[in-house]
């Protein structure tokens, strides 16, 4: 039923040991966590504290993240986009979170606490497996192409999700809204027998609405080719603290660790946190630069979380488990 | 707790995507237009359930309106005096699932409302409507069939792993199942959301009522916001047989499903949005008489409005007065994306349905 989310390096176990879930014991705790809660979850239903939360945040400064609870941090880093190689939004907002972080020269947010050794690195991967726009078609339509995914085994239902859904393109001017076309069921009737073939829907079949009439239209919204796409995030929460979203375990986790660094550990030695770009390319490229650039490190680990329904738009993760995460952390910053 | 709770729908609130926004550019009658159709594309209502959206149709008439509800649940609105009775009549309904069943690990199983493709809902957050208020949990992804675009028949997961537990946050066979939804514009004067098959019908009879000229009519006119279209006309069943014989003509105001997509065989259908409503002269449940077509084309042009002929699939309400000698006048609007949480207008069509609506009231 739960299974750990692909291309987390948590299970390694070496020189370097890089991995906070070891073994089976977060996987167990987390199938205990999923099996046995019972509890009615929030409804749906808008108090004077949502809307006066509401009017606080729509007001949309730099995205301002200091002073929130796991759950909170989880739950906006969801509702992000990074995709793979092109994080620097999000970046941009976690080094507002950690005054004194800087960003490195591949876009990795690192920041240092503590001095002295042992010299260790606790890493945390941003990024998503999403789209570009590859082509904007005369009519204003938009083609896709995939970014991430290729050197892993991504589900074969990934670019499914993509029709007949809602997308966002973050244009040079701003988030520009669009959808995915699909066709229409009612024009399939008739048109479709029985052994008709069901293939899968691809990113080659993707093609983006935004509303414009024509290229020029497009491009006048900030729309050009390299613009990342990314479904339009919708967190859900649901049961007992259980978050749904694309990338669930990966945002929990950097949460997680946001949330460790915020209760201001007393570090043992030199502490790296390092929130990394294009763990989805080259190698792991992000983590390998902090090492190469920061190392070399008495010892490594990456946050992570077991998470169900992994690569879909409801990937899920408790967020007792981040909670548990946390402790960890701060337990390992300290040297306890 | 609570504080917290809220804190946390507001975040998820937002994080929703783009708010509704008007344009600087939009005019009056789009603004008006988009005022009406925001809250009622919001709203949830599976066929059978569309209690909540009638609430907010009655409180979007005019202030002058009288409305009833027939105990099929259709919502009525009466004016004028006289024959020949003529009709309109939009659905409140929207395509979705029921529960029909709790499985021992608390899973829903699911029956669909209507016709749509199953795997868009696929892996994405899911609503329960319960007499006790909205449950949230998501339609769960296959585990297997990974090379087929149809998924197995879909289930639930409320975050609960027994049937007691679920039984427990007030889910049960019968309650509704959609996904979550929002109103969101697009480029120029176009919008997305879900359900506006037929929430721009709804609307349009809204807005040809804000502005009709009741002093102009010359006969009965009756509008009808109909239940359970999606699942087989069961709501106009109703209304046609508790009307008989008396209406002359029924003008069902819905979908033009149209095929101006990039994905869509253009032989027929291709009624491009932007360009105004639609002669719906042709579906699979019905075929206006082409002396009608040619009225209302003559009415269209009489006011300037923008209306458009065409052909499409699927079937309409009139279609259920039309064994009663009453002539069945279709007509629409052109709509991307039938059925799916992505669908597509343009809110200058919206405007061009409404206008028509009112000429026609007013002068046929």
């Amino acid at each position: 039923m739960i299974r750990r989310k692909r291309g987390l390096s948590s299970l390694h176990v070496g020189p370097h040991p890089e991995g906070w879930a070891r073994g089976n014991t977060t996987l167990k705790r987390l199938l205990g966590v999923l099996q046995h809660r019972a509890i009615p979850g929030p409804r749906l239903s808008v108090g004077k504290t949502a809307a006066a939360v509401i009017l606080l945040l729509s007001a949309r400064p730099p995205v301002r993240l200091s002073g929130q609870s796991v759950d909170q941090l989880a739950l906006r880093f969801a509702s992000m986009t990074a995709v793979t190689g092109l994080e620097q939004a999000m970046a941009d907002s976690l080094r507002g979170l950690f005054p004194g972080s800087a960003r490195d020269r591949v876009g990795n947010v690192t920041l240092t606490l503590g001095q002295g050794s042992p010299k260790r690195l606790l890493s945390c991967p941003l990024d998503e497996v999403g789209y570009v726009v590859g082509n904007i078609l005369p009519d204003g339509f938009l083609l896709l192409r995939r970014v991430g995914g290729a050197t892993r085994t991504a589900s074969p239902l990934l670019d499914q999700q993509l029709e007949g859904h809602r997308v966002t393109v973050f244009g040079a001017r701003g988030a520009v809204p669009g959808v995915v076309a699909v066709k229409s069921t009612h024009l399939t009737r008739g048109r479709v027998g029985p052994g008709t073939p069901d293939p899968v829907f691809t990113v080659d079949n993707a093609y983006v609405d935004v509303g414009a009439t024509s290229a020029a239209e497009a491009q006048g919204l900030g729309i050009a080719l390299l613009a990342p796409v990314s479904l339009a995030k919708r967190p859900q929460l649901y049961g007992e603290r259980l978050l749904a979203a694309p990338a669930a375990g990966r945002r929990a986790a950097c949460a997680a660790l946001a949330a460790a660094v915020q209760a201001k550990p007393k570090v043992k030695g030199t502490v790296v946190v390092a929130f990394t770009v294009q763990s989805l390319y080259a190698s792991n490229a992000g983590l390998a630069s902090v090492k190469a650039l920061q190392g070399p490190f008495d010892d490594i680990k990456t946050a992570a979380l077991p998470a169900r329904y992994g690569d879909t738009a409801v990937e899920t993760v408790a967020l007792a488990d981040a909670d548990r995460l946390v402790r960890e952390i701060v337990q390992w910053m300290e040297g306890r | 707790m609570k504080a917290v709770r809220d804190c946390v729908l507001a975040v998820l609130l937002l994080s929703a995507g783009p708010p509704v926004y008007l344009s600087a550019q939009d005019s009056v009658r789009i603004s008006e237009a988009q005022s009406v159709l925001a809250p009622l594309v919001e709203t949830y209502g599976v066929s059978g359930a569309e209690g909540p959206v009638r609430e907010v149709v009655k409180r979007l008439l005019p202030a002058w309106a009288v409305s009833s509800t027939d105990t099929a649940g259709n919502l009525w609105v009466r004016l004028g005096e006289g024959g020949p009775v003529v009709v309109f009549v939009a659905h409140l309904d929207e395509i979705g699932f029921r529960v029909t069943g709790i499985r021992d690990d608390g899973t829903l199983e699911l029956e669909t409302r209507g016709g749509f493709i199953s795997s868009l809902f696929e892996a994405q957050p899911a609503l329960v409507h319960t007499e006790k208020g909205i449950i949230a949990g998501v339609f769960i992804p296959r585990d297997s069939g990974f090379a087929r675009h149809t998924p197995p028949p879909l289930r639930v997961d409320v975050g609960t792993t027994s049937r007691a537990a679920t039984i427990a946050r007030g889910v049960g066979p019968g309650g509704t199942v959609t996904m979550p939804k929002q109103y969101v514009r697009l480029a120029g004067t176009r919008a997305t959301g879900r359900s506006f098959d037929d929430r721009v019908g709804s609307t349009a009879q809204l807005l040809a009522l804000r502005r009709l000229d009741r002093a102009t009519l010359k006969h009965e006119v009756i509008f009808i916001w109909s239940v359970r279209e999606e699942i087989g006309l069961e709501g106009a069943e109703a209304a046609a047989a508790s009307l008989g014989t008396n209406p002359r003509r029924v003008y069902a105001i819905d979908t033009f499903v149209s095929a101006d997509s990039p994905l869509e065989l253009p032989n027929f259908a291709v009624a491009p949005i932007g360009r105004g409503a639609v002669a719906r002269a042709l579906d699979n449940s019905s075929i206006t008489p082409p002396a009608y077509v040619d009225s209302l084309v003559q009415v269209a042009r009489a006011r300037g409005v923008a209306l458009q002929i065409g052909t499409t699939n699927g079937g309409n309400d009139g279609s259920e007065f039309t064994p009663y000698g009453v002539v069945d006048v279709a007509i629409g609007w052109p709509l991307r994306y039938s059925h799916s949480p992505a669908e597509v207008i343009d809110l200058k069509d919206v405007v061009s349905l409404a206008d028509l609506i009112r000429a026609v009231a007013e002068t046929w």
